[in-house]
């Protein structure tokens, strides 16, 4: 006989108000139903009484952790509809941006899944390393998150050179940084309890159900619109795209860590090659046509579509993140599996905060007695017992 | 980059499809109802396409269905269109093929009241509980 658990539609793990209800045998999941709509907003309605201009600013309010993905694919959908490209110097700032927003939003999901699975330090490492992306963003953009930075034909404003140093030296440690993480998480015996052969999703059905981004990667689908239709600078950068086979959590946690140091390579490399010129091909007016823009958000690809009338709002605007695709992938991934690891696996396909923390370790006057390093250090030393000991 | 899948389609259905490209990586596709699963079968299961996702809009001429397939190995996008009939927009699933149709289609039933026949869970998605069961969010009628 099976009971029915409800998590949601608040709880304190879920990011958005969703409502997920599990028919359990005991301890064991032997179906879940997702059922959505808590936070429906009207966009699609709302981008119809917007010109085109604003209409990229509107989108980036779909989420504030993948901001530049709908206002870039919005972009690239009027300018798919006005047959405009972009300038060069556009399309490489316009890439560097994006994969600063990949960065902070792959951290912030390392960090949030430390939480959920009840692992402090992962959670405070990974928000504190983010911090200096956010920086970043604002040096560039003028803002943490909700850029404003991408307009139909380039982007809202110029970089001046000097900018782009103490980025770069961010980066460098961001990498470093990213690396000892890695470290860490694949290392630690803990973490691969939690998530190894832990909800796993086949290849078979990533495919069927359509699965997006590291999910998909994660289950050997390999696919990523930055490779296959190529836009802004990807096509001259040298990267590479990161997939798994095993499709368990752990794999897909492997392609977004990885991923990380391949959206740094991407930056640097942007950087390094940053055309000249103008920002900004204006568009005017857009015909009576239709437009695709699709990229290749953190989570997935985030698609937009456009029709327009010959006026300067759009006749329709669809817009689609990616989370509402890969959510049901939920369902084949929990079956079998025990509750407590039902929240865990939702999480895997990325869950969306916007908020920061900071980590220091103090006396009660306040005086730092420990720095990031001595904590490292401690926590390989409890690595290493843990490794003797379980 | 798209004529491939152009002349797969044109090949497989021949007059029945009524196809506009745009630009080489922009292919917009429009089939009569009767039409409207073969083509998307073909598109999925020979083409390997993606569905993206579907963007439904109520027009002058009835309730539009635009399905959108990415063509991950061509780096193009293939959109097929069909339109309905008002005031009752009716026609058959796609999700019973392809389950990642489920979700998309379950939201155009709710905002454009299009009946999915045959979806294996035809419940509304995103709008409120207590909305009544006839009023659908984006349709235009008088």
């Amino acid at each position: 006989m099976s009971t029915t658990i409800p998590i949601g539609p608040f709880h304190p793990v879920l990011e958005e108000p969703e409502y997920i209800t599990l028919q359990v045998d005991g301890e064991t999941v032997l179906d879940a139903d997702m059922d959505l709509g808590r936070i429906h907003r009207g966009m699609e309605l709302l981008a119809q009484e917007k010109t085109f201009d604003q209409d990229c600013f509107l989108v980036e309010r779909i989420c504030g952790i993948c901001s530049a993905s709908h206002s870039w694919a919005t972009a690239l959908a009027y300018e798919d509809a006005a047959g405009v490209e972009p300038t060069p110097r556009a399309r490489y700032l316009r890439t560097i941006v994006h994969e600063l927003e990949r960065l902070h939003s792959h951290m912030l999901w390392v960090g949030l899944a430390g939480h959920i699975i009840g692992y402090w330090t992962v959670y405070m490492w990974g928000w504190k390393y983010r911090e200096p992306i956010l920086d970043a963003l604002e040096a560039i953009t003028g803002n943490r998150n909700n850029y404003a930075w991408y307009v139909p034909g380039g982007v809202r404003r110029d970089v001046p050179d000097e900018v782009w140093p103490p980025i770069l030296k961010a980066l460098d440690e961001f990498n470093d940084n990213t690396n000892l993480l890695i470290g860490a998480v694949l290392d630690d015996p803990v973490i691969l309890g939690r998530l190894k052969g832990v909800g796993i999703l086949t290849k078979e059905d990533a495919i069927h159900y359509g699965a997006l981004g590291p999910v998909a990667r994660g289950s050997g689908y390999d696919i990523d619109l930055r490779r296959d239709e190529p836009y802004g600078a990807y096509a001259e950068c040298d990267w590479n795209v990161i997939v798994q086979e095993d499709g368990d959590l752990l794999a897909v946690s492997v392609v977004r860590l990885l991923e990380m140091l391949e959206s740094v390579k991407i930056v640097k490399q942007c950087i390094k090659n940053l055309p000249g010129g103008e920002i900004r091909n204006e568009i005017r007016e857009i015909p009576r046509s239709e437009g695709v823009g699709h990229v290749e958000a953190p989570r997935g690809e985030s698609f937009h579509y456009v029709r327009t009338n010959g006026t300067n709002m759009p006749e329709r605007h669809k817009m689609r993140a990616p989370t509402f695709v890969n959510i049901p992938t939920y369902r084949p991934r929990v079956k079998g599996e025990t509750i407590s690891d039902a929240t865990v696996i939702f999480a895997i396909i990325d869950p969306c905060y916007s908020c920061t923390e900071r980590m220091a370790a103090i006396d009660p006057t306040g005086r730092r007695i420990a720095n990031a390093q001595d904590l490292i250090k401690l926590s390989h030393q409890k690595t290493e017992w843990l490794k003797k000991n379980l | 980059m798209s004529k491939q899948v152009i002349e797969s389609l044109r090949t497989k259905f021949g007059d029945r499809v009524d196809i506009l490209e745009r630009n080489e990586r922009r292919v917009y596709v429009t089939v009569a109802n009767e039409d409207w699963i073969p083509v998307l079968r073909h598109m999925y299961e020979v083409e390997h396409g993606r569905l993206c996702t579907a963007t439904g809009s109520d027009r002058s001429t009835g309730v539009e269905l635009l399905f959108h397939f990415g063509m991950d190995q061509h780096g193009t996008v293939v959109n097929i269109r069909t339109t309905l009939k008002k005031p009752f927009p009716k026609i058959e699933s796609f999700t019973q093929h392809y389950q990642a149709a489920d979700f998309i289609e379950r939201e155009i039933f709710d905002f454009l009241g299009v009946e999915f026949t045959g979806h294996p869970d035809p419940r509304k998605i995103l709008s409120s509980h207590d909305r009544p069961a006839d009023f659908h969010a984006m349709r235009r009628d008088e």
